[in-house]
């Protein structure tokens, strides 16, 4: 039956969108058999444990790194004073820039009633919360004595100390605990259904109990979902600014403190701008895989990928608006540091990374202005890596430039990296994948309750 | 009118959500108060027709965001200005504008935490068993299948009527779910 | 209308020529006071002309901002957007006695002052008269140009029903809106920051972005209020285009917020002499219950009101709020002028009030006269079926 005969038998004005975002032909029992399969019936794939399998020698990394650094000591690094920050503060922004894209996507897209949303904003939200876990492990492994991080909560001790609410690291220690608890709350609220849905399609005995679990009893009742609904509505009503302010309260860290080229009032929302954009390439990155792979092509629509092309490309431009008003005002301020430090990271001895960063984040967007090419899959794909690539540069020009000259010049040094600030940066992609394919495996990487949905507005419900 | 103890209500299958949402307002014409749907995913106005027309859920998180809000500010006031006071560049005890950061994250915190914790226990979960699950074909309510259950507690409950109410609906099936 | 209770009876005609009558008076009254007191006069005009910049422009990127990303929200809208719009001629002409007025406002155009102070020098590049005057040229030739080129399209697809204007309007708007922040942008450095030339912020145009989108939502929908008793809007404006513009303008409220308050942050705890200055000057004395009741107004108070959905369905009372926020908009553009000058103290005079009263006369008579002479809908667009689809109400 074609969608119009069904609709002209529902008695129902045809709905608008829904074509793009969701390929005809589906029903209620397509989509849930579809999307649980992957989770409960189909083979494992080779190539998912050849993936898992690489992830886990990356995570291997990550472990030498950790033990050394737990017996050497933070000397192993390549922080040393003036560049007190390293590669941990450069991972960790962006890390956690990378988390914002599933917040805005899932939260953001649905006060906005955006439809393309649905089939996304799972594994976006999966996403923001395994690149929190990677985020927060860097501050802590930059402590020295990760183990004592419990110090930085405010709890009465024996010492009789607080914390010091006047710092922006401890502000970002509340910013980026209530991040990865709300983003976890809101993915679990937003699985409970499809849990549900996977415990009563599971065939062994273990899935079914686990998952039964995990799906707390639902059941689908009309008074559940009403409050489930306007649960789910405030969730995303209050992770909108919290996403916000996360990553305000990281540029914070910088504007805070004084040094040239971080104390600028352009740093909150430039930042939060850069860390969705970042997010977005990170989306796209892991989104055309899995749709290539998974056979998702019906869910993950071209208009998936070129709305999140666009927003690739207006967050671009904000971030570039931030460069340009950066650049002018350390010329207006009059402020002989502010335009040496300026002039100094396009001209000194990180130039290479400056521009490397400028041909990634400015210059490489703009191809996006062309409809061709937003959809044209492999080039996102290649494009969403370079502007990864391009953010990380961007944190990393920021952190290490100021430091390394300071107001001071007889303490001026240089930084570089030794290999293991790149062994744990590695093994923390690692990691982030290990949780990404355990996800895939173990989860519906789509919100089926919401594609059911989509499928009642686009179809009338036939089964 | 004897009940059966035993008796959890009598459940009923429909073809689909509007059948269901028609269902339901016929039940509640009917005279019937004690039941419920349950559908595999959220249909628009199907509580309000059974009953259900408002939550108190928003309330719930408005005193949890407060409480972060007011919680978190009084708790750096207290450290930063009555039990720890420092001079940090010589910025006030009370450096209210620092303070903002940390209380905006409990009242979001706080506010989150009310959301979910208060859905789940106005919503009576988790509760991993319940009566529904022993009917045979209820399963399939988180595939593709639309239910009606009047409940046993329903003061008009009267089995053979209820059936025969249901029936008149034109479902898909009709069973009793045992308790 | 939905609801009977929601019409605002308001006769345009009137409000036209009344308008018109108190802006003359009050621009009257001013210019009478400006022979006297010459410099109190040029920095009320200012505070006053900015704020019907930000609306008139608001209007614009509006405007664009509706044809990137579409909705119905801007569709019942675009009207009013178009009509202020075409009203920025107006404001370039409103311009000329703050242009003749440079030396006494600006410290940097007086001659004597740069030679006395090194950060001027350092600055005369961009601060000086010529160029400043070509960047007004070029600001306002830019607007005026994108107004036109919407204005016309808009008015050939009316006559056409031709979608191909349409596509036109949805591809200026991406590049247009950009044109619009970079230039309001400076035009914030220009006008308002070079007050203090020795003070600067990186975030300062973004803020006066978001104050102009605040302004422009509240404007818009005072004006969608009164004028939806009339033909074609009555009967086609809902609860729900209410709904969705108080949603907007809780989010402008909001975004506003959080610039002032993360630039405000940053500086004072900073407290570097260049920058802390600029609100030392405004949060002390009389300024600083100013600054608590901009707070209050800009802020807390309508955001509680805004969270509230019968607030934001029922007209009367979203209008209540937006007038709130239209004065509090106004308590902004004084306090980012006013303090600038000496004495250090509070100050506000009487032209405060009465400038923007004054170009608030004669810019809603243009407007209103701009407003009336098309349809307050555009009825051949496409979108009008599925605007009228009870589909979207949801």
């Amino acid at each position: 039956m074609s969608r119009n005969d069904n609709q002209e038998r529902r008695g129902r004005p045809p709905e608008p969108v829904s074509v793009e975002v969701l390929a005809p032909g589906h029903t209620f029992a397509t989509v849930t058999d579809k999307i649980s399969s992957i989770v409960l019936t189909r083979r494992t794939p080779l190539y998912w444990l050849v993936g898992l399998g690489f992830a886990l020698l990356l995570v291997m990394v990550l472990l030498t790194a950790i033990t050394y650094l737990m017996g050497m000591g933070v000397g192993i690094y390549g922080v040393k004073i003036p560049v007190g920050w390293g590669f941990d503060i450069v991972n960790f922004v962006w890390w956690i820039g990378i988390g914002h894209a599933g917040t805005l996507i899932s939260a953001i897209l649905l006060l906005l009633r955006q439809q393309w949303r649905t089939s996304i904003n799972r594994f976006a939200e999966a996403m923001t919360l395994f690149a929190v876990a990677c985020a927060g492990m860097f501050p802590l492994l930059h402590m020295g004595r990760p183990w004592l991080f419990y110090w930085l909560l405010p709890y009465p001790n024996s010492m009789q100390v607080w914390p010091q609410f006047r710092s922006p690291l401890v502000w970002d220690v509340f910013a980026v605990s209530t991040y990865g608890t709300v983003s976890l709350i809101f993915w679990y609220v937003g699985l409970m259904p499809d849990v549900a849905t996977l415990r009563d399609k599971a065939q062994s005995k273990t899935a079914k109990v686990i998952y039964g679990i995990m799906a707390l009893g639902w059941r689908g009742s009309s008074r559940h979902w009403h409050r489930y609904e306007t649960a789910y509505l405030l969730l995303a009503g209050l992770a909108t600014p919290l996403v916000v302010s996360v990553h305000t309260v990281v540029s914070f860290d910088f504007t805070i403190g004084l040094p040239a080229g971080w104390h600028t009032t352009i740093f909150p929302p430039y930042f939060v701008a850069g860390a969705i954009y970042s997010g977005f390439a990170m989306v796209l990155t892991l989104a055309i895989p899995i749709r290539a792979f998974y056979g998702l092509e019906d869910f993950i629509t071209h208009k998936h990928l070129e709305n999140s092309a666009k927003i690739l490309l207006a967050t671009g431009l904000i971030v570039t608006y931030g460069y340009a008003m950066e650049a002018f005002m350390a010329w207006y301020s009059g402020d002989k540091f502010e335009w040496y430090m300026t002039s100094w990271r396009a001209t000194g001895g990180y130039r290479l990374q400056y521009w490397l960063l400028i041909l990634c984040n400015v210059v490489s967007v703009q191809f996006l202005w062309f409809k061709r090419l937003r959809r044209n899959v492999p080039f996102l794909f290649v494009i969403s890596f370079i502007i990864n690539l391009g953010m990380w540069m961007e944190r990393y020009v920021i952190v290490v430039t100021s430091l390394s000259r300071d107001f001071v010049p007889s303490a001026w040094r240089p930084y570089s990296a030794t290999i293991w600030d790149y062994a744990t940066l590695i093994g923390t992609i690692g990691f982030f994948f290990v949780c990404f394919f355990l996800f895939l495996r173990l989860l519906p990487m789509i919100a089926i309750f919401e594609m059911r949905e989509l499928v009642a507005k686009a179809e009338g419900g036939k089964r | 009118m004897e009940k059966d103890p035993l008796l959890y209500g009598v459940l009923a299958e429909f073809d689909g959500e509007h059948e269901l949402l028609e269902a339901g307002r016929r039940a509640y014409q009917h005279g019937y108060r004690h039941m419920d749907a349950y559908s595999p995913m959220p249909i628009q106005g199907m509580s309000a027709v059974i009953g259900f027309p408002k939550t108190r859920l928003p309330l719930v998180v408005l005193i949890g965001g407060l409480a972060g809000c007011f919680g978190g500010f009084l708790m750096q006031y207290w450290i930063s200005v009555i039990d720890y006071p420092l001079n940090i560049g010589g910025r006030p005890l009370n450096s209210w504008p620092a303070f903002i950061p940390v209380t905006f994250e409990m009242t979001i915190l706080c506010a989150a935490l009310a959301a979910a914790l208060g859905m789940l226990a106005l919503n009576g979960l988790p509760r991993p068993h319940h009566p529904l699950f022993n009917a045979p074909s209820f399963a399939g309510v988180t595939r593709n299948k639309f239910f009606l259950c009047i409940e046993a507690t329903d003061p008009k409950f009267e089995r053979d009527q209820v059936r025969r109410f249901l029936l008149s609906l034109n479902p898909r099936e009709v069973t009793d779910v045992e308790q | 209308m939905n609801d009977e209770t929601q019409v605002i009876p308001v006769d345009l005609d009137r409000l036209q020529s009344r308008a018109l009558l108190v802006g003359i008076a009050g621009l009257a009254a001013c210019a009478i006071a400006a022979v006297s007191n010459h410099q109190q006069f040029l920095r009320s005009y200012l505070a006053g002309f900015l704020f019907w910049l930000a609306i008139a422009v608001g209007c614009l990127a509006l405007l664009m901002l509706y044809h990137l990303v579409g909705g119905s929200w801007g569709f019942v809208i675009q009207r009013i957007l178009e009509a202020g719009s075409r009203t920025l001629p107006l404001l370039a002409l409103l311009l000329v006695p703050i242009l003749f007025g440079l030396r006494v406002l600006y410290i940097w155009a007086r001659p004597e002052d740069v030679a006395a102070n090194t950060i001027l020098q350092h600055k005369n590049i961009y601060l000086n008269i010529p160029f400043f005057l070509a960047r007004m040229v070029l600001y306002f030739g830019l607007w005026v140009a994108l107004a036109m080129l919407y204005n016309r399209w808009s008015r050939q697809h009316d006559g056409s029903g031709d979608g191909s204007w349409i596509d036109r309007a949805e591809r200026l708007a991406a590049p247009g809106l950009i044109i619009y922040a970079v230039t309001i942008s400076f035009a914030a450095v220009d006008l308002i920051m070079s007050l203090e030339p020795v003070w600067f912020s990186t975030a300062f145009g973004l803020m006066v972005i978001c104050g102009q989108g605040v302004a422009t939502f509240s404007f818009v929908i005072i004006m969608l209020s009164l004028a939806s008793g009339r033909k074609p809007l009555a009967g086609f404006v809902t609860e729900q285009h209410f709904h969705d513009l108080g949603n907007l303008l809780l989010a402008f409220v909001m975004l506003w917020t959080y610039i002032a308050f993360a630039q405000f942050l940053i500086i004072w705890a900073g407290n570097l002499p260049d920058e802390i200055s600029w609100y030392v000057t405004r949060l002390s004395g009389g300024w600083r219950i100013w600054a608590l009741a901009l707070l209050i107004f800009h802020f807390v108070v309508p955001f509680f009101l805004l969270l509230m959905r019968d607030i934001k369905k029922k007209a009367p009372r979203i209008v209540g709020v937006a007038g709130l926020l239209l004065v509090a908009h106004w308590a902004e553009m004084v306090w980012l002028v006013e303090p600038s000058f000496p004495p250090d103290r509070f100050h506000i005079h009487w032209m405060d009030v009465a400038a923007p009263i004054g170009i608030g006369g004669i810019w809603i008579s243009l407007f209103v006269s701009q407003l009336k002479k098309r349809a307050l809908l555009p009825l051949r667009h496409p979108k009008l079926a599925g605007v009228w689809e009870p589909a979207e109400e949801t």
